[in-house]
């Protein structure tokens, strides 16, 4: 049985109330969406929140998946969707206001990515992660969310585009426009070490 | 100085899927343009550093199962269903009971059905003789099995005795034969005994005869002496 037939043979036990079923559904993508959370938001509890928030959709939303598209890009729109829903909360709590908006505003410009790890986290690993995180905290959420569907999750940028709603070639852009971005901050790095 | 063809081709670099004509171009030009290269190099150095991320566990959480269990347990209604059907086997018993209890009986018949407790007179008379019916019917029936076992037991004993007779009849003809067998045997020791019984019988005569003769001859020595 391949990977997308166990998902829907999943799906479908949940539906009829296997809660066994729902909880294998949740453990084959919960490390995909709560590291795709941390990449974005740069910090643990607001990946969990996101996580959390993201299930919590997938749930309420289940009966609606049709089985037309990948289960993986379902749920990761459906991420995204909350990740901007979680920013324009923030934005709205928030005094400060936002940064210049540079590449139009669907809300994912202001996201915080700040660094701050659990101390269990193995030393090796905070450095690196760190580092990555570091990165991409120069970027916009908007930027942050392409790199990560792109280099972390793989997809195409037409894939990437229908789950943002935009055209593959804006995608293609702000991808290029992000790594033009991370460039500099690795030339940075490398010339103060 | 910086390429002005730069953004476009590194833009396209990235894209999913390049026309192998589109892509020879490109290669071409960042074999020739040192500044396009260069880009390039940067552009893939920051991604080779992004993907040194290393997967996070997951912290411990319920997954949501709380939720999942408290909607679908409330929300399905198979509980009281299951409840109803599980009166079911005790109140066909309590029928059953009643039945046996009140000695119920329904009878259909061409005015319709009709509901009597304790039997109906009518009824009762008509099982009678049904009954009486089936018994006449069983005792012939039971007659003509009797004599069918008789005549069956009968033929089997005729059988079995012929078997045995002549059984009996061969086993006597070979003790017969058997005790020829030793008569015969008998009469010839028999006639061995006797013939060394005469043997030693004509032995000692002879020896008689010899001894007198000894005799004899020796009165005779004694005679001459004198």
């Amino acid at each position: 049985m391949s990977l997308i037939d166990e998902d829907q043979a999943l799906i479908a036990a949940a539906l009829n109330g296997s809660a066994y079923a729902w909880e294998k559904l949740v453990k084959r993508y919960e490390g995909k969406i709560y590291n795709h959370g941390l990449r974005l938001t740069g910090n643990t509890s607001d990946a969990m929140d996101l996580m959390q928030e993201v299930f919590l959709g997938v749930y309420r939303n289940l009966h609606r998946f049709r089985g037309d598209a990948k289960f993986s890009s379902w749920i990761f729109r459906i991420a995204h969707n909350k990740a901007v829903d979680m920013n324009r909360r923030r934005r709205l709590m928030s005094i400060q206001a936002s940064p210049s908006n540079q590449d139009g505003d669907d809300g994912l410009d202001s996201f915080p990515a700040e660094v701050r790890y659990e101390p269990d986290v193995k030393l090796g690993e905070q450095q690196l992660n760190g580092r990555v995180l570091k990165m991409l905290s120069e970027l916009t959420l908007e930027q942050r969310a392409i790199v990560e569907l792109k280099i972390f999750q793989s997809l195409t940028f037409e894939e990437i585009a229908e789950l943002q709603e935009l055209s593959a070639n804006t995608a293609k852009t702000r991808f290029y426009s992000a790594l033009k971005k991370l460039k500099v901050v690795s030339e940075k790095k490398h010339a103060l070490s | 100085m910086p390429c002005p063809k730069t953004p476009h081709l590194l833009q396209e670099y990235f894209s999913d899927e390049l026309a192998p004509r589109t892509r020879d171009e490109l290669e071409k030009h960042l074999s020739e343009c040192p500044h396009c290269n260069a880009e390039l190099e940067a552009l893939l150095l920051a991604q080779q550093n992004l993907q040194q991320w290393q997967d996070q566990q997951v912290p411990h959480w319920d997954r949501g199962l709380a939720l999942f269990r408290q909607e679908h347990r409330v929300s399905r209604p198979t509980t009281g269903f299951w409840n109803l059907w599980q009166w079911l086997p005790s109140a066909a018993s309590l029928v059953m009971l009643c039945v046996l209890i009140f000695n119920l009986s329904i009878v259909s018949g061409e005015q319709g059905i009709s509901i009597s407790f304790a039997g109906s007179q009518s009824s009762s008379l008509d099982v009678q003789t049904q009954l009486a019916d089936f018994r006449q019917s069983q005792n012939a029936a039971m007659q003509a099995l009797v004599l069918r076992m008789e005549d069956r037991a009968d033929s089997n004993n005729v059988e079995l005795m012929q078997a045995v007779l002549e059984q009996t009849q061969q086993s006597t003809a070979e003790s017969f034969d058997q005790i020829y067998a030793y008569f015969e045997q008998q009469r010839l020791l028999d006639l061995q005994d006797m013939r060394s019984g005469y043997e030693q019988l004509v032995d000692s005569d002879y020896e008689t005869i010899r001894s007198l003769r000894q005799l004899v001859t020796f009165v005779g020595y004694q005679d001459d002496i004198r």
